[in-house]
């Protein structure tokens, strides 16, 4: 058997299935978004459902929420999680626990989190509670309006507390392929510990950032449960504007839900070819 | 120049790492408390009235939430078995070899990992719908395989590139059969890193909430769907206890691979997902 | 573990179609009906937030059904039931006729108007369930379901009317009417709002607001007339917008769904809740979730009564054993059961005094929730519920000039 025989034995299988799933139902989504659907009656494509969708104020403010959301929340988590990951690097007492909580709320699912940080943020929850308990506000509506909000705080929230972890664990694992000495050989020609990070560490750290966050980014992007949580009834991120136009009972709203998911894709996979040429770029 | 005083950073750095686990866990210190609460209205600071209800629901044959657990557990259990059986072989491809179209392969490996569930699940679900496999567990498998096996996928490639090839040519040399050799040289080789796709595989399946609506269309009522019903109707004590069954595996998981992630990890977390 | 694995996904595959056939369903006599029905599975999809109505679907109805027809009951939870109309019409575009995912719905409303005009509902065999004896026909609230005609298509199975909710501890004397609700909303700036519509409750509130704008129900009775809809709408939106900043958050947002609106309520955020069944009132206090000074009330200037039906799709593969279902559902027993206030506390949907003495006996017996207006005294004043397009055009019409 030649390799390239068994290399074509060894990926086949994972490409059938693979490509018969996710390339069918891509397909099916981008046949319908250009409005084919011979059971309705459409037979001509046309670009209808997308000139729908790009005309109406709603999608674009949805589309414009979900940006905020998910750029917003990238770059937090990344900058919190760099910290995380260089504080987690050094020893000190009781680090073993606090790693092990790091990587607990890895395992847990966002729809958990949402549900958390809504009975945690809300105007009556956990925390308002405390602050009318200390007698810094008179009732619930004196308390931050975080969750439910115009800004998506409560969304963000939420994606920071999950992807912090996520984003560290990353970087961790690559400080310890690293090692310390190009840090020390900085350290030792003069450089202060500022330079050091920044001329030594961070650079080397940016592929695996990049990825990390563009991972983050994309989840941040495109998810449907936590806005559907912790989201306002307008505008609606969206995922959540996608599913309702899909779920709707007016069949005719379908190739517009179509559209929407498109252009979660596109979107998708324009930021992956983007890492991907930074990473080797970066790696070159 | 004075040196800072290194029990002093010590603490510092205890009291920051605080800082973060504590925040860490900040979101389920309410779940719990709903959880065992019979009311619990602003601006209580604990629940006016504690009840062992919400748990006793929960476990409940009749209220269905075992069943759930049960479900979730074998979809995400049969998934993950799938994806090593198919990931693993062309983990292999990707990590010894070097070949034409290896980048086209591996884009369309990560595509499905890196892009939304809901980019792709309306279209699915149109396909599965002509197959018969809406509704059931079989098509929520295979849903969930769409995100799962690319993981699987890439992090087994990760693992064999790192096996040194010649160990197997030694064995076949000594006279071994390919079934021996793969027995007794390269699983043993890449098993702590399959452990730990696995398990992980197994978290990705568990926590899916989208697909398995869509494509199992409420039939198939694993643990986060139930729980989202509860939380949609307000019964915060009900989804408080669901809440904490529901990440109880993750925790399990995560003792069993703990050392695996914070050790020698670095080709495992290239497969982490959000 | 192949070889399981394999079982399991031939098991989970599509059930076998045994009684899907409608039309030779009808030609059948009951008693066949119910030996075709035996060792069938139902799955039925009905909205699965509160833990006593599931109890009572999966405990007393289940073990009913189980032991005396030996069907199983699969009870489905959803949060929606316009994504189910929207599954079976996804079934109906890719050809399934006759091994459709759901056996029974618990619906009404604009869902049952899309599935009627869809072509999706299981028609014209209500007439031979026995207990469909103890249903009034003739009662245009029975007979219609949100103005539109049942024509044998759903079971009718609760009845209900719309209500609101307060503390006693903190608003002892709640306004009598919409006027004064009104007045009472500019009065105490913040301590009022409504989810936005298209959430179920929130559009019933809106609808009560309309009907108010048009000073009664009896110009907008019958079909949707763009003219009236004009002058109305444009009045409501004017009322809706001129209370805005006194509502909670100062009406710069509102709640997403009623649940939202619950916790609001539960909290003392703001002082007043509703719903359009008003057991559901006294399901709160007794789960804790709500103070036990709850109280609730109608208006004098009437609110809207409805009925909510199973209804079984066209593609039902076990349309026989839904069918014993539905027979269940509507005796006298089942009724009765559901009214209890420790159980539900529903109101029928059938005659009471078409039913036994014993379970007449039973229903005179049921002691109310001190929490839950009674029905009796809601029914004083009533309002019809408006027909679906009426519906869509008040919520499309919120969406764009009230809530944007």
């Amino acid at each position: 058997m030649t390799d390239r025989t068994r290399i074509a034995l060894l990926l086949a299988p994972a490409l059938l299935l693979l490509g018969g799933l996710f390339l069918s139902g891509l397909g099916l989504t981008l046949l319908r978004s250009f409005r084919y659907f011979p059971a309705l009656g459409l037979t001509e494509p046309d670009l209808g459902a997308y000139a729908a969708i790009l005309t109406s104020p709603g999608f674009l403010r949805s589309l414009g929420l979900s940006l905020w959301i998910a750029s917003a929340s990238t770059v937090l988590a990344a900058i919190l999680a760099l910290v995380a990951a260089l504080l987690l690097r050094q020893s000190f007492p009781g680090r073993a626990l606090i790693s092990f909580l790091v990587q607990l709320n890895l395992t847990i699912p966002h729809v958990v989190g949402a549900i958390g940080i809504l009975y945690l943020l809300s105007q009556s929850g956990a925390f308002a509670r405390l602050a009318h308990a200390a007698g810094l506000i008179a009732g619930p509506a004196d308390f931050p309006v975080l969750v439910n909000d115009p800004f998506a705080i409560g969304i963000i929230l939420l994606y920071v507390w999950k992807e912090v972890p996520f984003i560290a664990l990353i970087l961790l694992a690559n400080l310890q392929t690293l090692g310390e000495d190009h840090e020390s050989v900085a350290r030792s020609l003069g450089a202060t510990r500022w330079q050091a990070f920044r001329h030594v560490l961070l650079p080397m750290l940016a592929p695996g950032l990049a990825a990390a966050s563009a991972l983050v980014f994309a989840f941040a992007f495109g998810a449907y449960e936590v806005p559907l949580i912790l989201g306002q009834h307008a505008p609606k991120a969206l995922p959540v504007l996608a599913w309702q136009a899909w779920t709707d009972t007016d069949l005719a709203t379908r190739p517009e839900a179509m559209a929407m998911s498109i252009v979660i894709a596109a979107i998708g996979l324009a930021l992956l070819a983007l890492v991907a040429r930074a990473v080797r770029q970066g790696g070159e | 120049m004075m040196r800072p005083d290194p029990r002093r950073a010590d603490r510092l750095r205890l009291l920051a790492g605080l800082a973060l686990a504590g925040t860490l866990i900040l979101p389920l210190v309410p779940l719990a408390l709903w959880s065992v609460a019979q009311g619990w209205r602003f601006p209580h600071l604990l629940p006016q009235a504690w009840s062992g209800r919400a748990w006793a629901h929960a476990l409940d044959p009749a209220s269905g939430v075992l069943e759930s657990l049960a479900l979730t557990t074998l979809i995400a259990l049969a998934t993950t078995f799938i994806a090593a059986l198919v990931g693993v072989p062309a983990g292999r491809a990707l990590g010894l070899y070097r070949f034409r179209g290896k980048g086209i392969v591996t884009l369309l490996l990560l595509a499905p990992a890196v892009l939304p569930a809901i980019a792709v699940v309306f279209g699915l679900h149109g396909v599965f719908l002509r197959l018969g496999l809406t509704g059931t567990v079989a098509g929520v498998i295979l849903a969930h395989l769409v995100p799962v096996l690319p993981y699987m996928t890439l992090v087994m490639a990760a693992v064999f590139a790192r096996l040194d090839p010649e160990l197997e040519a030694q064995a076949r040399t000594l006279g071994a059969t390919p079934f021996q050799t793969f027995r007794c040289v390269t699983l043993p080789a890449i098993l702590p890193g399959l452990m730990t796709a696995g398990l992980f595989a197994f978290l990705v399946s568990w926590s899916q909430y989208l697909l398995t609506l869509a494509i199992g269309g409420g039939k198939v009522q694993t643990l986060p769907l139930l729980m989202f019903s509860f939380s949609s109707a307000g019964r915060n004590d009900i989804t408080g206890a669901i809440a904490l069954i529901y990440i109880l595996p993750g925790l399990l998981v995560l003792i069993l691979t703990a050392r695996q992630v914070t050790g020698r990890g670095a080709a495992l977390t290239q497969g982490l997902r959000p | 573990m192949l070889r399981s694995l394999s079982v399991l996904l031939l098991l989970s595959s599509a059930a076998l179609a045994d009684t899907a056939d409608g039309e030779a369903l009808k030609a059948m006599t009951w008693d066949q009906i119910e030996a075709e029905a035996r060792g069938g599975t139902v799955n039925w999809f009905m909205w699965g937030g509160s833990d006593m109505i599931n109890a009572y679907v999966s405990g007393y109805v289940a073990d009913r059904l189980k032991a005396e027809y030996d069907i199983t009951l699969n009870r489905v939870p959803i949060t929606d039931a316009a994504e189910i109309v929207n599954l079976i019409l996804s079934e109906k575009e890719a050809g399934i006729t006759d091994a459709g995912s759901v056996d029974l719905i618990w619906i009404n409303g604009e869902n049952f108007r899309s599935m009627k005009q869809g072509g999706l509902a299981f028609c014209g065999h209500t007439d031979l369930l026995p207990n469909n004896a103890l249903v009034d026909w003739d009662n245009p609230a029975i007979a219609n379901d949100f103005g539109v005609p049942v024509d044998g298509c759903e079971v009718p199975w609760n009845t209900v009317q719309f209500a609101f909710a307060h503390d006693s501890a903190v608003v002892p004397a709640p306004p009598a009417d919409m006027a004064a609700l009104l007045d009472w909303i500019r009065a105490n700036p913040g301590r009022f709002t409504y989810p936005a519509p298209p959430d179920f409750t929130g559009s019933a509130f809106l609808r009560h607001v309309f009907i108010h704008a048009a000073g009664g129900p009896d110009d907008l009775l019958g079909p949707f007339d763009p003219a009236t809809f004009e002058t109305v709408s444009a009045r409501t939106w004017e009322i809706l917008n001129e209370i805005e900043p006194f509502l909670w958050r100062g009406g710069q947002t509102y709640p997403t769904s009623i649940t939202q609106l619950n916790e609001l309520f539960a909290n003392g955020e703001v002082d007043f809740s509703f719903n359009y069944d008003p057991a559901q009132f006294g399901l709160a206090v007794q789960a804790g979730s709500w103070p036990e000074t709850t109280r609730s009330f109608g208006l004098a200037s009437g609110t809207i009564g409805n009925t909510n039906y199973t209804l079984i799709p066209f593609n039902a593969p076990n349309k026989a054993a839904a069918m014993v279902v539905q027979n269940l559902l509507l005796s006298g027993e089942a009724q009765l059961e559901k009214a209890k206030t420790e159980v539900w506390g529903a109101a029928p949907a059938i005659e009471i005094a078409r039913t036994s003495a014993e379970v007449q006996a039973g229903f005179a017996a049921i002691k109310g929730h001190p929490s839950v207006v009674p029905a009796a005294e809601l029914a004083k004043a009533a309002l019809p519920e408006l027909q679906a397009d009426w519906l869509i055009a008040l919520e499309k019409g919120w969406a764009e000039k009230v809530g944007n």
